[in-house]
């Protein structure tokens, strides 16, 4: 069932969700950019914004994640785990974004899942809105993760122009509504049809360029794409690790003790298969030792049918921030069409 | 979370980012969209700049060499200590020294030079990176005067051809690097010159093959093949053309050269792009040939276009600005120039000593005195284990710092500084644009503000000013150097993506004559092969990356799999020589020998063999002072 | 829920030298009645606190449960500060993890174990495992070389097989040291020495990279079913529960999936 709320009344929502939580919502800094942050006040919240680049999974899979503290007393340790239970609500965030912490969330619950990361998952309300108008960039209509959701949120918000059309899909979107519950009405017949309409243009807003996902699946899954191939893209990659931090669907991470003296906090730090040293062994052996290796990597992980199967979906939201991000001209789209037509820059 | 918005600390692109902070602590960096230089982007160094200061091993309170070892110490005794012994070196009329960084903000920096040459009143001042990069920033000077005429780095998207004097681009300057491939991808042309197969070279239309030596030959052929082009009214702006084309007459014209020299003349907009360590024998010689090549194109006068020497380290531009060489003032002017005098004793109400300096090499070996800030100058300069062993006889040795470092082990006082997480500040990237630096966390245990530090020691000096902030350093080195002036107010304007240094335009370029056109010839039938020291700075060996886990690991891996070195060798002469994978070579020059491991590349023409410079130390022997070695090579 | 990161505590209970770069070190869990199964081939993912964590195969058979062991080779930051830890010094432990062998398979079949260096660790597990039930299994056939006789590890027990009249053992070295009167040469030279029913057979091989491949080879030339043949893979780890994508080949993680896989698995697999 769908509801409404008047967007005058969204920023009384939003205090009461700050009574019961901690809110992170997108920010402008006073650089000029949107950086999804914790916000105090409903006034910080910015509506007007295709997307940030930098991607709400931080709060989530932070950078540096601390899990286990370690301390010596004498000759002994003790251990003890980093429990984060914070209620947060991740407000105004974009479909794609929505989908990719579904898709982490899939991934962390995998045998044996991570305690940690579920905690704060569990914790974790996704109110999300949908792009009536898409960004420029992004091609979330290939994969399934957008501009509107039809699963993956707690609750979805449509701008209606005067009102936002809110659809619940879970109890923890209920609880989200509970907590201003007089804020809320039902929705009209009128108003939910206007969301069909707008979800159909903005669909067409994609125009009539359908995905190249399949064709690229095909041959990266059975290895048909030319080692020259790899090899001439991945003079065109700079190595950064930037498609990795900023991917909504990458998880990489190396587990490092911090401190000193006795007190150490274990943390989960963010890694890329991207660096050349990520799969290093001890004994010098590097099975991934080029860059292509790398690059074959990062795409088979994304596009192969092999973890399509496992996943349920590509390992791509399509929300589009490798392209800004990428120090070089390796992103997800041009290497996909790169390997749909065999060449590369001719 | 706080996410706050700063200047990146490791190469001279000067990227923009944020570094987030939760509780006081450095966690994650985030990318800026709208800053001007990374529009989003950065290299995997900047992707990990908090762990640089986090994950690093630093220092936390002042450390004093008592009865053989380093003892915890409170501030006023460190501070007491450190002046008490050096005022008695300069009582006893003993040599005393600076060394400012690369890595230090430009207040720091400043705030070093009135301490050297107001406090201890002396010339004694450099920077260790100096050592490294002064040759091709001196080269430039001499065709440009002070101010090679920068291209902007965004501009280098829009250019059509691109002069690419080769080091290893994409490793050293990653940003620069991504606007070459952008203006690739456009259809520009990448003209790379170089005696190394490298990302950059495989990725040109058209790449000039050097064998180490013949820099020369190879630019001084370009500069000929352009004087053969009609360059009309082009020359107006450049003295000295007469001499040099008659210079010129002899040189080489090679189809290839030919080729790039009509791209570069026909371009609208071009880049030049010149690495420290291109012209191994002769790096001055070759950057200022390579300075006239670009003068002479027209290219300098033209919005769009110019020239970029790629320094490496975050402030090597600010450092050299804030006159931290001993023969120069603040705003790099001359040392004895009367008018940059009298306005710097005006300003510092004393007398600058007149003396020149040491350079940093000199420095090292001949002072009794030394204070070294932000730096670990054995892991800088070319010649580590000499710089190690000198630093060890030095009397009296004081290291300002925020992480432990060799240099730091072996001080006598240690005194511990913010890291570029903790302070405000600025930094001069290598276009000249003025950045801020914002503290996102707070100065760790006991360490204090670098800034306020240095303020400290030049008043126990009796070269006090008082500063009540940082900006106020920073509007003294507006009265300083001029063309800092008003940079405070500029930059409290402007914000991200800072402001820019004045440049002074429309000046006229002097075309240096008489120049070696042959090729020198090093190698002799006795000892065919030339070793090369990679002439690229080692980020290996600065302490932010060795401290943070991700930059470490390729660094360490590669010491730990080859703990005495290694150096490359091509496949022809490995196969001729029966040096496969695994073995070890024999290396003797004139100066010594040394056996080490070699490893095949695909990157060498024959005849070349090349050490890392995380690997110098282990053929110094072979190599000598220089940077090119002519050496047999068989089986050790 | 657990946590999947959080280690248990345990102590040195015992460290005994293996060869002048390895040493075999028995743990003990602080907490008594921790209970702690696992199957051979199985690993550890082992703290040394303020260094980190490193995987390393349990030594030590499930069947002899009062020794927990695993033997560690001197190679980087984390086992050579592991190295300088003594008797009574605590460690963490997390695990068992992966996949082990598959004991049931094994049953009632001829076994060959071919071992190269500190490739013998995880197969010791398994010896010991089938030693301990050998009436459960066909012939036994052990096969093991070093580069010289200092680098063989449990010298000891090596003794002790070759005594064994229901198993049959030959041990190598690559480069022979005064005193040494045994057999010279590298591993697959044994292969002469030993007849073998490839059908009936199960090869566990393990050892440097090169020198599974070669075994491998020679396996398979002497008519072993790539199903029959049956290694440990070494990866990159960091997390040990499939987690953090170091260890991953092509869809599967060496961690979760593994170590424990067939050739025709390995085969299979996407770099
Ligand atoms: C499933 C599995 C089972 C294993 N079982 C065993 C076993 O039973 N026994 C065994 O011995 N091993 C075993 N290993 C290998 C073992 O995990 C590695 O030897 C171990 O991780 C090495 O850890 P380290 O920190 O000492 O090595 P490091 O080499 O230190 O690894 C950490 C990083 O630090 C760097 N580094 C390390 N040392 C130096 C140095 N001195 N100088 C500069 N840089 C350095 C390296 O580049 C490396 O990237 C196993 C591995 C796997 C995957
Ligand atoms: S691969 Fe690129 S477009 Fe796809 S989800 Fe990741 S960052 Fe977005
Ligand atoms: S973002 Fe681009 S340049 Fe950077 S690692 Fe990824 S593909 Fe390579
Ligand atoms: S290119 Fe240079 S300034 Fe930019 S992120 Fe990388 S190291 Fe930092
Ligand atoms: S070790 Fe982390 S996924 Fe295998």
């Amino acid at each position: 069932m769908a509801l409404a709320i008047a967007k005058e009344n969204v920023a009384r929502w939003l205090e009461k969700l700050l009574q019961a939580g901690e809110v992170v919502a997108p920010v402008r800094s006073s650089c000029g950019d949107v950086l999804f942050s914790t916000i105090t006040s409903a006034e910080q919240v910015v509506w007007d914004f295709p997307n940030s680049l930098h991607p709400p999974k931080e709060l989530l899979l932070p950078q540096t994640d601390p899990i286990v503290r370690i301390t010596r007393r004498g000759q002994h340790h003790e251990v003890e785990p980093i429990i984060d239970r914070t209620r947060r609500f991740l407000f105004n965030v974009r479909s794609c974004d929505a989908k990719g912490i579904a898709f982490l969330t899939r991934m962390q619950e995998m045998e044996p899942a991570d305690a940690s990361y579920l905690r704060r998952s569990n914790n974790l309300t996704v109110i999300s809105l949908a792009c009536t108008t898409p960004c420029q960039l992004g091609f979330c209509i290939c994969t399934d993760s957008g501009p509107f959701l039809r699963d993956s949120y707690d609750a979805q918000l449509t701008d209606l122009g005067e009102s936002y059309l809110v659809e619940v899909a879970s109890p923890k979107g209920e609880a989200a509504v509970a907590e201003a519950q007089s804020l809320f009405r039902d929705a009209t017949e009128g108003e939910v049809t206007q969301r069909q309409k707008l979800e159909d243009a903005a669909r067409r807003h994609f125009g009539e360029e359908t995905c190249h996902f399949a064709s690229a699946m095909r041959r990266i899954s059975t290895c048909r794409v030319p080692d020259a191939l790899w090899e001439k893209m991945s003079d065109w990659c700079l190595e950064c690790g930037g498609c990795s931090v900023v991917c909504p669907t990458c998880y990489c991470f190396s587990v490092k003790d911090l401190g000193c003296d006795g007190t150490w906090i274990r943390c989960r730090v963010r890694d890329s298969c991207q660096y050349s040293a990520f799969t290093l062994e001890a004994s010098g052996h590097n099975p991934r030792a080029q860059r292509k290796d790398r690059m074959k990597r990062r795409f088979f992980h994304k596009v192969s049918a092999q973890y399509y199967k496992r996943d349920g979906a590509v390992g791509c939201v399509g929300c589009g921030r490798c392209i800004k991000v990428c120090l070089g001209t390796t992103h997800m789209p041009a290497v996909v069409a790169a390997i749909r037509k065999g060449k590369w820059h001719e | 979370m706080l996410a706050v918005p700063t200047a990146c600390p490791f190469c001279s692109c000067g990227c923009g980012l944020y570094l987030l902070a939760k509780d006081g602590q450095l966690v994650g960096v985030a990318p800026s969209e709208t800053h001007l230089i990374s529009e989003g982007r950065l290299c995997a160094r900047g992707w990990a700049a908090h762990e640089a200061a986090r994950w690093g091993d630093r220092l936390r309170q002042p450390l004093l060499g008592r009865n053989g070892k380093q003892e915890p110490a409170c501030w006023d005794e460190a501070l007491d200590y450190v002046v008490t012994r050096l005022k008695k070196l300069l009582n006893a009329g003993k040599p005393v020294g600076v060394l400012g960084s690369a890595r230090a903000t430009n207040e720091e920096n400043y705030l070093m030079g009135r301490l050297a040459r107001a406090g201890l009143r002396t010339n004694n001042i450099d920077f260790a990176y100096r050592s490294v990069c002064s040759p091709i920033l001196d080269g430039i000077e001499e065709v440009c005067g002070r101010l090679p005429p920068a291209i902007r780095l965004n501009d280098i998207a829009a250019t059509h051809v691109i002069l690419l004097a080769e080091g290893n681009l994409a490793e050293t300057h990653p940003r620069v690097a991504s606007f070459v491939l952008r203006a690739l991808e456009s259809g520009a042309h990448l003209i790379t010159i170089g005696y190394r197969k490298t990302q950059m070279t495989r990725l040109a239309s058209l790449h000039l093959q050097l064998r180490p030596g013949n820099e020369g030959v190879v630019i001084n052929g370009l500069l000929a093949a352009m004087f053969d082009l009609d360059l009309k009214e082009r020359l107006s702006t450049v003295i000295g053309v007469e001499a040099i084309r008659r210079d010129l007459d002899q040189v080489e014209r090679t189809n290839e050269v030919r080729q790039a020299a009509e791209w570069i003349a026909s371009a609208d907009r071009a880049a030049f792009l010149i690495a420290p360590g291109c012209g191994q024998s002769d790096q001055r010689d070759a950057a200022t040939t390579f300075a006239e090549l670009a003068a002479i194109s027209g290219h300098l006068n033209r919005s769009g276009s110019g020239l970029l020497p790629l320094v490496a380290r975050s402030n090597a531009w600010g450092a050299w600005d804030m006159g931290i060489a001993p023969d120069r003032l603040p705003g790099h002017d001359l040392l004895d120039g009367a008018r940059s005098r009298q306005r710097v004793e005006d300003l510092w109400g004393k007398k600058l000593p007149t003396a020149e300096g040491l350079s940093a090499e000199a420095l090292l070996q001949s002072v009794s005195g030394l204070i070294v800030v932000a730096d670990d100058p054995p892991s800088v300069m070319p010649r580590r284990q000499d710089a190690m062993a000198a630093m060890g006889r030095i009397e009296f040795l004081v290291a300002l710092d925020a992480f432990v470092t060799p240099t730091t082990r072996v001080a006598h006082a240690v005194l511990p500084i913010t890291s570029f997480a903790e302070t405000d500040g600025t930094f001069t990237n290598m276009e000249g644009r003025v950045q801020k630096l914002r503290a996102a966390s707070n100065p760790l245990a006991e360490a204090r503000t670098g800034w306020q530090v240095l303020a400290e020691l030049c008043a126990r000096f009796e070269a006090g000013a008082s500063y009540s902030s940082v900006s106020d350093v920073l509007r003294e080195v507006g009265q300083a150097a001029p063309r800092y002036a008003g940079i405070e107010r500029k930059l409290s304007k402007d914000g991200w993506g800072g402001a820019m240094i004045e440049t002074i335009d429309s000046t006229k370029f002097a075309l240096q004559p008489s120049r070696t056109t042959v090729m020198e010839e090093l190698t002799s039938a006795e000892r065919p092969y030339l070793l090369i020291r990679d002439g690229t700075f080692d980020w290996g060996c600065d302490p932010l990356i060795c401290y943070s886990p991700t930059l470490s690991r390729d660094y360490r891996s590669e010491q730990k799999l080859f703990p005495t070195g290694f150096v490359e060798i091509s496949q022809g002469d490995a196969s001729s020589l029966k040096l496969g994978a695994g073995r070890r070579a024999k290396l003797s020059s004139v100066h010594g020998d040394a056996i080490v491991p070699v490893l095949v590349s695909r990157d060498l023409e024959p005849g070349v063999l090349f050490v890392p410079y995380g690997f110098r130390d282990h053929v110094s022997s072979v190599l000598g002072a220089h940077g090119v070695a002519a050496v047999s090579v068989e089986r050790g | 829920m657990n946590d999947v990161f959080l280690p248990d505590i345990a102590c040195l209970a015992d460290v005994r030298d293996e060869t002048p770069d390895t040493r075999t070190f028995q743990l003990l869990f602080r907490d008594s009645k921790k209970d702690f199964h696992f199957f051979p081939g199985q690993f550890l993912e082992l703290s040394v606190f303020g260094y980190g964590e490193a995987p390393f195969c349990i030594a030590s058979s499930p069947s002899r449960p009062e020794a927990l062991e695993t033997t560690v080779r001197h190679t980087g930051l984390l086992t050579d500060a592991l190295h300088k830890l003594g008797e009574g010094d605590e460690v963490g432990i997390r695990g068992p993890f992966g996949n082990g062998f598959d004991m049931e398979a094994a049953r009632g079949k001829d076994l060959l174990f071919v071992a190269g260096g500190i490739g013998l660790p995880p197969l010791r597990s398994l010896i010991w495992n089938v030693l301990d039930e050998r009436s459960c299994f066909g012939n036994v056939t052990i096969l093991y070389g070093a580069r010289t006789p200092t680098d063989l590890v449990y010298k000891e027990e090596l003794d002790d097989w070759a005594k064994r009249a229901d198993v049959e053992f030959h041990v190598t070295v690559d480069t022979a040291s005064p005193g040494w009167t045994g057999t010279v040469g590298v591993v697959p030279s044994l292969f002469n020495k030993v007849t073998f029913h490839p059908e009936s057979t199960l090869a566990y091989v393990c050892g440097p990279p090169i020198m599974i491949r070669i075994v491998i080879q020679d396996l398979l030339a002497r008519g072993f079913k790539e199903d029959s043949i049956i290694s440990t893979l070494e990866r990159m780890m960091q997390c040990g529960v499939g987690k953090c994508n170091h260890c991953a080949i092509g869809h599967r993680y060496v961690c979760r999936d593994g170590p424990v896989f067939n050739y025709g698995q390995i085969k299979e697999l996407v770099e």
